[in-house]
């Protein structure tokens, strides 16, 4: 199995993400535009785990951008479970026991995905909460660095460690740190399950979600069905601003400053066209004509502007949903397991996918995935994913 | 969408698709189509956009330079570069 896309040190326990910049190793996010690049500059999540005594193990494989549903669309190799069907990098890495935990990069979900397929646990912290310094940038209006781990508890330990304000971040939060636990008592805790959701998984999936849902009750969880009329909207919003950003931020990559350059050109159009026609995969290509056709005159108001008024109704929905319930339980994948798929078929897989994680991308609450299922908080309600993670764990242990 | 339109798109993004590629690309934009059109069924006359999903105002940070790299360093990750600029095919023809 090859985790990695680049090895550092091999007593390191933590991987991280070829999405985010280790100084002086090439990062290359999954693509070959990005061929050759080594970074002046580490993350500042970085900053913070060398800073706090980790070591850094290797950068582990990404879809191109963190854009697919698990990994798939990298150019430098895909993960693959021992039964050929797909996970990452990073949650494979960590389910072997090669790392203790990995940082990831969380664009559109795969990192939750991923540790759903491998099962381990995935954090994505509340949006502002990790600094987004120095990783490749995708989807800038929902991305974050969350922590994979086998279990809540060094889950907890690795996100306090990058956690806090960064001052170069612009949408870093001003906290300049965070305390999160995992000890809070669950008894009592209220959570809702959304029936949506529920009604769009797979057979085996439900059964999962089942299995969970008794064990809260056995632990005195009050857990409770409720409705999201508008779940798909959320999903198709997400993929929307995500595509649109997408094309932003990939409009950097020309063979000129940094990464991969054409061999064959004639003048500069040439060098610019062919270093990225031959740099960028289909799936990021797909999404920046996408992209750039919400961004257009004609679908403006339509598409993109109609998905930012979406994002306020996700937004004061979840507001409503968490003033009476603690917690959102619900499924993080339509299957348990994600085989390779025609490439046409990319955004109708990925919007499938986009249901189950777009509302934390799209809002910036936290989701937390354990069990091989997820958990959604309000912002800042980290401890309280964490908590019931680790008393779900607990009890799955005895 | 059309393949001119979507040609168009490809010029306007300085890459190309292949026929098959061009295919399949038609198939995703007709499938998020009709994403788009059952968008417009969710009701957001009186809702106003949301940039940020986070509260964010006037973030600024002190005028003061903390990270200095020096041109050796900037041109060293580029693909062609001469001791003091990158080097790219002739722009004035």
């Amino acid at each position: 199995m090859e985790y990695f896309v680049t090895e550092i040190d091999r007593d390191g326990t933590v991987a991280v993400d070829d999405t985010i910049l280790i100084k002086d190793y090439e990062t290359k996010a999954g693509s070959h535009i990005l061929d050759g690049f080594v970074p002046l500059f580490s993350g500042d999540a970085v900053e913070r785990l060398l800073g706090a005594g980790y070591a850094v193990r290797g950068k582990t494989h990404t879809g191109e951008f963190g854009l697919d549903i698990a990994g798939e669309t990298s150019y430098h190799g895909v993960c693959r479970k021992a039964d050929g069907t797909l996970s990452t990098a990073a949650a494979e890495a960590v389910a072997a026991g090669v790392v203790r935990q990995a940082l990831c990069v969380d664009v559109n979900g795969a990192p939750r995905r991923g540790a759903a397929l491998s099962g381990v646990d995935f954090l994505k912290p509340t949006y502002g909460t990790v600094s987004r310094y120095g990783i490749i940038p995708t989807a800038c209006s929902g991305e974050q660095v969350g922590v994979c781990a086998g279990d809540a508890e060094s889950v907890k330990e690795l996100l306090a460690v990058i956690a806090g304000h960064d001052g170069k971040d612009g949408t870093s939060l001003p906290a300049a740190s965070y305390d999160y636990t995992a000890d809070k008592t669950i008894a009592g805790l209220k959570i809702a399950v959304v029936q949506e959701y529920y009604d769009a998984a797979a057979d085996e999936i439900k059964a999962r979600l089942d299995a969970y849902i008794a064990s809260l009750k056995e632990a005195d969880a009050e857990v409770t069905m409720i409705s999201l009329p508008d779940a798909k909207a959320y999903a198709t919003a997400w993929q929307i601003m995500l595509s649109a950003e997408t094309c932003n931020n990939i409009s950097r990559y020309d063979g000129v400053k940094f990464g991969y350059r054409t061999p064959t050109y004639k003048d500069i159009d040439e060098l610019y066209v062919n270093s990225r026609t031959e740099g960028l995969g289909f799936t990021a290509k797909a999404n920046v004509l996408y992209g750039s056709d919400v961004l257009s005159k004609n679908q403006y108001l339509r598409c993109y502007d109609k998905s930012l008024r979406i994002r306020r109704l996700a937004s004061e929905k979840m507001k409503e949903v968490f003033a009476a319930y603690d917690a959102v339980l619900c499924p993080v994948m339509r299957t348990a397991s994600v085989e390779a798929y025609d490439t046409a078929d990319t955004f109708e897989r990925t919007q499938q996918e986009l249901l189950f994680t777009a509302v934390p991308s799209l809002t910036g609450i936290p989701a937390m995935v354990t069990g091989g299922v997820q958990l959604w908080s309000a912002a800042f309600g980290e401890s309280t994913l964490l908590s019931i993670a680790k008393a779900m764990e607990g009890r799955a242990d005895k | 969408m059309t393949v001119e339109a979507l040609k168009a798109l490809e010029s306007l993004n300085e890459f190309r698709l292949t026929e098959t590629e061009e295919q399949k690309t038609m198939e995703i934009f007709a499938f998020m189509e009709q994403q788009a059109a059952a968008l417009q069924n969710t009701d957001t006359e009186h809702v106003e956009v949301m940039v940020h999903c986070m509260p964010m105002t006037n973030v600024f940070r002190e005028d003061v330079r903390e990270q200095v790299f020096s041109r050796e360093a900037l041109l060293a990750g580029a693909p062609e570069h001469s001791e003091d600029s990158w080097i790219v095919p002739r722009l004035v023809k």
